[in-house]
């Protein structure tokens, strides 16, 4: 009777032994596609867009397509800025090409998914969030509407639903549903051109040189969005300057680092401070009474 | 009609009919505006009420929250004053300070309800946590030590009422409740300068500088020293009593010394960031960090520091109120007027905006007036213990 019970019972001690270490080391695979995802160069790993302005013919199939995805109003009407009821739409640039005519530029804004993006470290209750899958996602039902966020997007992009008296944050999420079910995003899907691409950072970032490398009098040799304030989700290529079509020259490093830099010296100023405050009463005590005397 | 009379002045305190009536008649008015502007924004949303857009989410009730968070800097600063240094001479300037910084929290929360988007989530930061977050920080810092005011404003009730003993309960733990109530302030009077520090691209380089948080702190202690001196004058006058020159002398010099390291740093700041060029005055930035940083600092510390001057009898009232104008201004240049939209546009208040705010504030004006005739603010048998 017990041979065959104890050989139940190892198999099943080593059963759990073997599911306890896969779990570890899931656990552990898991915490470093995070990491990975949000900063270091491994963050290639997450989806990613890339958006190639010179295929872009300014149609707005995706921006009616994003409207119709994340279920908002008047799903016919082409959005001519981001608001509550657009988080994608496609501006319009006139710029001087080599012909005498001006010539126009197409470009599609959106949520451009920092690696480490400001909102989410902004985000007073943690409802802005950067996902192992590339996504800065939102929790609806975490928001208190401070819009601390809008301040810290440098691209201006989260917005708020002013004529709601309980109005929220309203912004691309990368279309985090569609990702679950293994669908690109609605915009993606949408584009009959192929301006819009989607696939890891990594790939897309090698295909996007590869483009400039073999095209380099279509393109203008920059990746937008591969080092801007630590490198976005989106990327871009132009065959004109950024800054003619209205992208912020942005430093290479990650907006919130110089806040989250000095919010780490919280513990030690409040312990400095309570420290030096409790020694000089004692110190003043002493002195006044001996004054007194 | 006679009777209901008598029985509405014996139920309100005999001294609202007094001389100040006119004061407070038109202190309650402009509480019943604010008290409908407000409840028009709760009703309709920010949208018709304001004139906040996704370019400026922020606007005159985030101006008012910041100047009003440093102004009630005077709380945490006569604190330290009165029971870490122990400067007997001037303990009579400590509880009509911690009485203002009551007022500017209690208004500060209020003005919180009106700009919050979902008011109803108001407590979400104890549930839910982001410690990168200034804001959090400061929500936390901002709970806990308007508790502590009302902790510390608790005695001037309870000596009032003749309950002796959670007084002396009080004065036995005063060292750790003041020190908890300095500390709460470092931080978060120094995190609501770290919150513009996540803004780089929006701010003027004039005002954006590693330094904010610090130059926060230093500037809401030198706010601190003219509210607490302002606050002890007119504390005096409503309760009819002899303002003592001395009281006002130190807090004046307190006053000079934290204007003077300020001034230090923020001049020092723009030198060693080589970013003086941006201070010739032919630009409207530089003439806007003149103005504040000049007339809020400089000329208050040469009034004070030129002895003829300093004895001009209307220089004690002109130098704190001109700091109180460079703190301010610093607050508002940093929220609004230096900040450029990435987006462009532009902002000015909906008429609302400025009604609910100056509801809130005549409200905390009015309280601060029965508090001061009401409470024990002057004569307590058990503070000079401490």
């Amino acid at each position: 009777m017990s041979a065959p019970f104890s050989c139940h019972r190892r198999r099943f001690l080593q059963w759990v032994g073997g599911a306890l270490v896969w779990l570890g080391l899931e656990r552990l695979a898991t915490d470093r596609r995070v990491a990975a995802a949000t900063r270091g160069p491994e963050s290639d790993y997450a989806w990613a867009v890339l958006v190639d302005l010179t295929r872009c013919t300014g149609c707005n199939r995706c921006a009616l397509a994003c409207k119709t995805a994340n279920r908002l109003p008047n799903p016919e009407q082409v959005p001519t800025g981001l608001d509550s009821g657009a988080y994608s739409f496609v501006a319009e640039y006139k710029v001087a090409g080599d012909s005498a005519d001006a010539a126009s530029v197409f470009v599609k804004r959106q949520c451009m998914h920092c690696l480490h993006p400001a909102c989410a470290s902004a985000c007073t209750v943690g409802a802005l969030r950067k996902t192992a899958e590339g996504p800065v996602v939102y929790d609806a039902a975490k928001c208190i509407g401070c819009r601390y966020c809008q301040y810290a997007c440098p691209f201006g992009v989260p917005t708020y639903d002013w004529q709601n008296p309980l109005g929220l944050i309203h912004k691309c999420e990368l279309c985090r549903e569609r990702l679950a079910e293994n669908e690109k995003p609605a915009c993606v899907d949408a584009c009959p051109t192929g301006a819009l691409q989607f696939g890891r950072r990594r790939d897309l970032l090698r295909q996007a040189r590869a483009r400039i490398r073999s095209n380099p009098d279509r393109y203008v040799a920059h990746i937008y969005g591969e080092h801007e304030a630590g490198g976005t989700s989106v990327l871009y290529l132009s065959s004109v300057p950024f800054a003619d079509l209205g992208f912020p020259a942005l430093p290479d490093a990650a907006v919130p680092e110089v806040a989250e830099a000095v919010m780490k010296q919280t513990p030690t100023v409040a312990f400095t401070v309570a420290t030096l405050a409790t020694a000089l009463h004692f110190v003043m005590k002493r002195r006044t009474a001996a004054n007194h005397h | 009609m006679i009777t209901a009379m008598t029985t509405l002045r014996r139920a309100v305190p005999a001294f609202l009919f007094g001389r100040d009536w006119p004061l407070l008649v038109s202190l309650a008015f402009l509480t019943l505006l604010g008290v409908l502007a407000g409840l028009a924004r709760l009703v309709l949303g920010l949208g018709p009420t304001t004139g906040l857009s996704d370019a400026y989410p922020w606007g005159l009730w985030i101006g008012f929250d910041f100047l009003l968070i440093a102004l009630s800097g005077a709380g945490f600063t006569m604190a330290a004053v009165g029971h870490i240094l122990h400067i007997h001479s001037l303990h009579e300037a400590v509880r009509p300070a911690i009485l203002t910084g009551l007022m500017g929290y209690v208004s500060v929360l209020l003005l919180l309800v009106l700009d919050l988007g979902r008011p109803d989530r108001f407590y979400h930061f104890i549930l839910f946590w982001n410690v990168h977050s200034p804001l959090f920080e400061i929500s936390w810092c901002v709970l806990l030590y308007t508790t502590v005011l009302l902790i510390e404003t608790s005695p001037y009730l309870c000596e009032r009422l003749g309950w002796t003993r959670p007084v002396r309960w009080f004065f036995k733990l005063i060292t750790p409740i003041t020190v908890i109530g300095v500390t709460l302030s470092t931080l978060h009077q120094s995190t609501l300068g770290t919150l513009y520090l996540n803004m780089p691209h929006r701010l003027h380089p004039l005002w954006y500088t590693p330094l904010l948080p610090p130059l926060f702190y230093v500037s809401s202690i030198l706010a601190g020293f003219a509210v607490g001196l302002l606050s002890y004058r007119a504390a005096v006058r409503v309760a009819g009593r002899r303002e003592k020159p001395e009281v006002v002398a130190g807090l004046a010099k307190g006053m000079a010394i934290v204007g003077a390291f300020y001034l230090a740093l923020r001049v020092g700041e723009v030198v060693v960031a080589g970013k003086w060029p941006l201070l010739r005055p032919d630009q409207a930035m530089a003439r806007l960090w003149w103005a504040e940083v000049g007339l809020g600092v400089i000329v208050p510390l040469l009034l004070w520091l030129w002895p003829r001057w300093r004895r001009w009898p209307l220089t004690t009232w002109l130098a704190p109120l001109l700091v109180i104008f460079g703190v301010g201004a610093n607050r508002f240049n940093a929220t609004w007027f230096a900040q450029t939209p990435p987006q462009g546009g532009t902002y000015w208040p909906h008429p609302l905006e400025w009604f609910s705010t100056l509801g809130i504030l005549a409200a905390a004006a009015l309280a601060w007036y029965v508090g001061i005739r009401l409470l024990v603010i002057f004569d307590s048998k058990t503070a000079h213990v401490s």
